[in-house]
């Protein structure tokens, strides 16, 4: 018997069968996989890496689809360039929710997330998905790039969004797992709101941030920490170029945000078991990390019970990073 | 039960008079976002405006985050 089409890694005509039988998905898989798929109302993005009931992997013939669920009232793919970012939550439903994908390094990317935040109806219309990428070693050879199966597009500068409207006795909880915590060093602070920095406040004190990463000799694979009223939300480091003196960032950093380092992980897996253990309940769908696959050496092991893509950047509200999020529908 | 939206509950929640302590990510956005909103214009209009935001978020979400409710209702 096959498995279910809910929430787990299938194979290309599992997928196309689903689709032709009119079901509303959510698509995480390789270029070459998706670009298989027939048109419908489903919307996907790239990416090769995924968090399965056996561990994480790497497949580049299946796909991860997390099927909208038969009691969702309504469901619309649209895309949106960088400019009309606006309209996603003007799109969405009011009770309900937004599954996004942005490419990663592009413009939408870049403008999603410094502007996320500002956006009229930030929070009340919740937006939940990832950033897609390429493989590892096909990084700046390959584009990461989104699907809407409403149109047949494949979109290389737009994001894909797959709107969500709920019965109302449901309703969308967004949940962030995070595995760092800050240390107990200075507070960071930063003038303007950006992914490519160089000046800083640390401890008050004007600073060059990569000259002090350099100076101290802090691991860049641990992530800025900012507290957002006592939740922490990480930005992590790409680059850091000492003779440039400058830092490149996988989000922005905003100038009303205090950040520290993060305090050192030393077991990923056993961390992220921790976390999900206190918090508890299945998602209905989560994404995590790839930064958290790749440091965390999670290729063949597991993060408790929960599966999803494994991803270049993670939303949940906002664009977050070094993260694992988790959507819940609560029966209200 | 939820404060009415005219309660002065939502602006001393808006200005951080009145602190909301939650372990939920959705709501320190929330609170987190005030701060800024507010740090940037504290103008009275802009506090009301904050604060019909505020109580809009807790009608939507009320079902969801108890504890939060808890420390609003006066």
């Amino acid at each position: 018997m096959p498995a279910p089409i809910s929430a787990t890694l299938q194979t290309v005509p599992a997928v196309q069968a689903a689709i032709a039988t009119g079901e509303s998905l959510f698509l995480a898989g390789s270029r070459s996989a998706l670009s298989q798929l027939p048109r419908g109302n489903w919307v996907g993005g790239t990416i090769s890496y995924f968090m399965t009931g056996e561990g994480g992997l790497q497949a580049e013939d299946r796909i991860f689809v997390t099927r909208i669920p038969a009691f969702a009232i309504d469901v619309r793919a649209e895309d949106y360039g960088p400019q009309e970012l606006a309209r996603i939550n003007g799109d969405a439903p009011a009770h309900g929710f937004t599954f996004l994908v942005l490419p990663a390094g592009t413009q939408v990317h870049r403008h999603f997330a410094e502007q996320a935040p500002s956006l009229d109806g930030f929070l009340l219309r919740p937006v939940v998905g990832w950033v897609t990428g390429v493989p590892v070693d096909r990084i700046g050879l390959d584009s990461p790039a989104v699907f809407n199966g409403r149109t047949g597009a494949i979109l290389e500068e737009r994001c894909a969004a797959l709107h969500v409207e709920l019965p109302p006795s449901k309703m969308a909880d967004l949940d962030i797992v995070n595995i760092f915590e800050s240390a107990d060093g200075e507070v960071v602070r930063f003038d303007e709101t950006g992914f490519h920095v160089s000046q800083c406040r640390i401890g008050g004190k004007p600073a060059n941030l990569a000259d002090y990463i350099s100076e101290n000799k802090i691991s860049t694979e641990f992530p800025l920490v900012g507290d957002y009223n006592g939740s922490a939300i990480n930005v992590s480091f790409q680059k850091v170029d000492p003779v440039a003196r400058t830092v490149d960032l996988f989000a922005p950093v905003f100038p009303d945000v205090d950040y520290r380092f993060a305090k050192s992980v030393d077991d990923y897996e056993a961390a992220f078991v921790r976390q999900i253990a206190a918090e508890g309940g299945e998602p209905y769908f989560s994404c995590n990390c790839i930064l958290n696959y790749l440091y965390g050496h999670l290729e063949g092991k597991r993060t408790g019970s929960i599966t999803g893509p494994i991803t270049f950047g993670e939303i949940a509200h906002q664009l977050l990073n070094q993260t694992m999020v988790r959507l819940y529908l609560r029966d209200i | 039960m939820l404060p009415d939206a005219s309660h002065p509950v939502w602006e001393q929640i808006a200005t951080g008079k009145r602190p909301l302590e939650s372990r939920k990510p959705t709501v320190n956005l929330l609170i987190h976002s005030n701060k800024v909103r507010y740090e940037q214009d504290q103008s009275l209009a802009n506090v009301r405006l904050i604060a019909e935001k505020t109580h809009h978020f807790f009608r939507q979400y009320e079902a969801l985050f108890p504890a939060e409710v808890a420390q609003i209702v006066v």
